[in-house]
């Protein structure tokens, strides 16, 4: 089969793929970036807010943030396996990085559901606005990151395309470290 | 494939999941400045333990650091352009009042506000607030004349605040005798709750009437009568 040139050719000594993951991640930091200093100069305006604010349960928020770091975890351990070319490995810890993406969406189904059950809809006020469009589009990259990792897996299973473990990674990381601002902005600051 | 170098990854992830901990912990201790450390102090830390080890930005070409770099400055520079707009609810030349109104909406009461730390009874708390407070619940008509109308009629009650410099004409004077002469305090009442255009006065004056109820207005008038002749 023909191969593209990208996946050969790194005029930057950065293999081009991964150069790309890091180009995507620059658009992201300014997506995520702009709705985060968006909220947070809003928060410091409306101190009414944290009446707000003291509704989200910290427990659900917390026990997300651990499920989200482990499956980072197994995600560097899956890039790991991918470097020492044992493509089953790698693709055994992309499904538990998958399950982990699993584990957090349905915490996160309950959660909303519970309190979308109370009232507290997006459009109830500005806290709760910011709080579904934030963690919502975060859901977003949680569920297209997993999907991308089935298929990346699908591949790894034959030992084929294992560089691309390390990319889906780099992707995932990110996630993981949006979570990690999310958490202590919307549960932990009361 | 890139360069091979794995730090001890289990190391990195049970250091995370003490991170965790420590923010969880954090507020339960109950100073402000203690928690915004744990929260956000913290959350640095993880995020760098992260970013370093696991997406293994600490052994990437220069260049990546510059490309997200680039994007942090960015993120920055916007913040530091709008934020002071938005954080601030009056300037010099401006006043925004959809933001001032919205915190006084969502406060119900200065001191009721302090009381709620984290942890209290958010539920309980208006409850008492209304046993305690026969008719009037602690509405203040000062304070409010102070939050809220001093904007733009000043702090005495001039006609002088931050917003008068771009308002033409000038907010109300109720220092001065000749805005007396013509106004009864029903007039007032409705320019406070319905806009200074209900009574044919400028329409600058927003209607507040979503702020205060009938009662509250009337409270703000005999205020104001106290200003007179200062």
């Amino acid at each position: 089969m023909h191969k593209p040139i990208a996946t050969t050719r790194s005029a930057t000594g950065i293999p081009t793929g991964r150069l790309a993951v890091w180009w995507v991640l620059a658009s992201e930091i300014v997506i995520f970036g702009g709705l985060l200093a968006s909220y947070v100069m809003h928060r410091i305006g409306h101190p009414e807010w944290a009446v707000a604010a003291s509704h989200t349960n910290t427990w659900i928020g917390a026990t997300n943030t651990f499920v989200l770091l482990t499956s980072s975890f197994t995600a560097v351990l899956a890039h790991q396996a991918a470097e020492h070319g044992d493509g089953k490995t790698a693709a055994k810890y992309l499904l538990m990085t998958i399950g982990g993406a699993a584990t957090f969406i349905t915490i996160k189904s309950f959660e909303w559901a519970h309190e979308i059950r109370e009232g507290f809809t997006i459009t109830a006020n500005g806290f709760w606005s910011f709080y579904y469009t934030a963690a919502g589009l975060h859901a977003l990259h949680v569920i297209a990151g997993a999907v991308v990792m089935a298929f990346i897996a699908r591949d790894a299973m034959k030992g084929r395309e294992l560089h691309r473990v390390e990319l889906v990674g780099i992707y995932w990381h990110f996630v993981d470290v949006i979570w990690i601002f999310l958490f202590p902005l919307l549960y932990i600051a009361k | 494939m890139s360069e091979q170098h794995h730090p001890d990854y289990k190391k990195i992830y049970i250091a995370l999941v003490i991170l965790l901990a420590i923010s969880v912990a954090g507020p339960h201790v109950g100073l402000k400045w203690l928690t915004l450390i744990t929260a956000f102090g913290v959350a640095l830390v993880k995020a760098n333990l992260v970013v370093e080890n696991f997406m293994h930005l600490k052994w990437e070409k220069v260049l990546a650091k510059w490309v997200l770099g680039t994007s942090l400055v960015l993120m920055a520079l916007f913040f530091a352009g709008v934020s002071p707009d938005v954080m601030e609810h009056k300037g010099d030349r401006w006043v925004n009042n959809a933001a001032i109104a919205a915190v006084a909406r969502g406060i119900p009461d200065e001191e009721e506000a302090a009381a709620q730390e984290p942890g209290a009874e958010e539920a309980a708390a208006p409850r008492e607030a209304a046993a305690a407070a026969p008719p009037a619940p602690a509405f203040k008509a000062e304070e409010q004349f102070k939050q809220v109308c001093s904007a733009c009629h000043g702090l005495e009650g001039k006609g002088n605040g931050p917003g008068a410099a771009s308002l033409d004409p000038k907010p109300a004077n109720f220092t001065d005798p000749a805005f007396w002469a013509d106004k009864d305090d029903a007039t007032l009442v409705k320019a406070i709750r319905e806009g200074g255009a209900s009574v044919g006065k400028s329409s600058a004056m927003p209607a507040w009437g979503s702020l205060y109820n009938e009662d509250q207005a009337k409270q703000i008038v005999a205020y104001l009568h106290t200003l007179k002749g200062n």
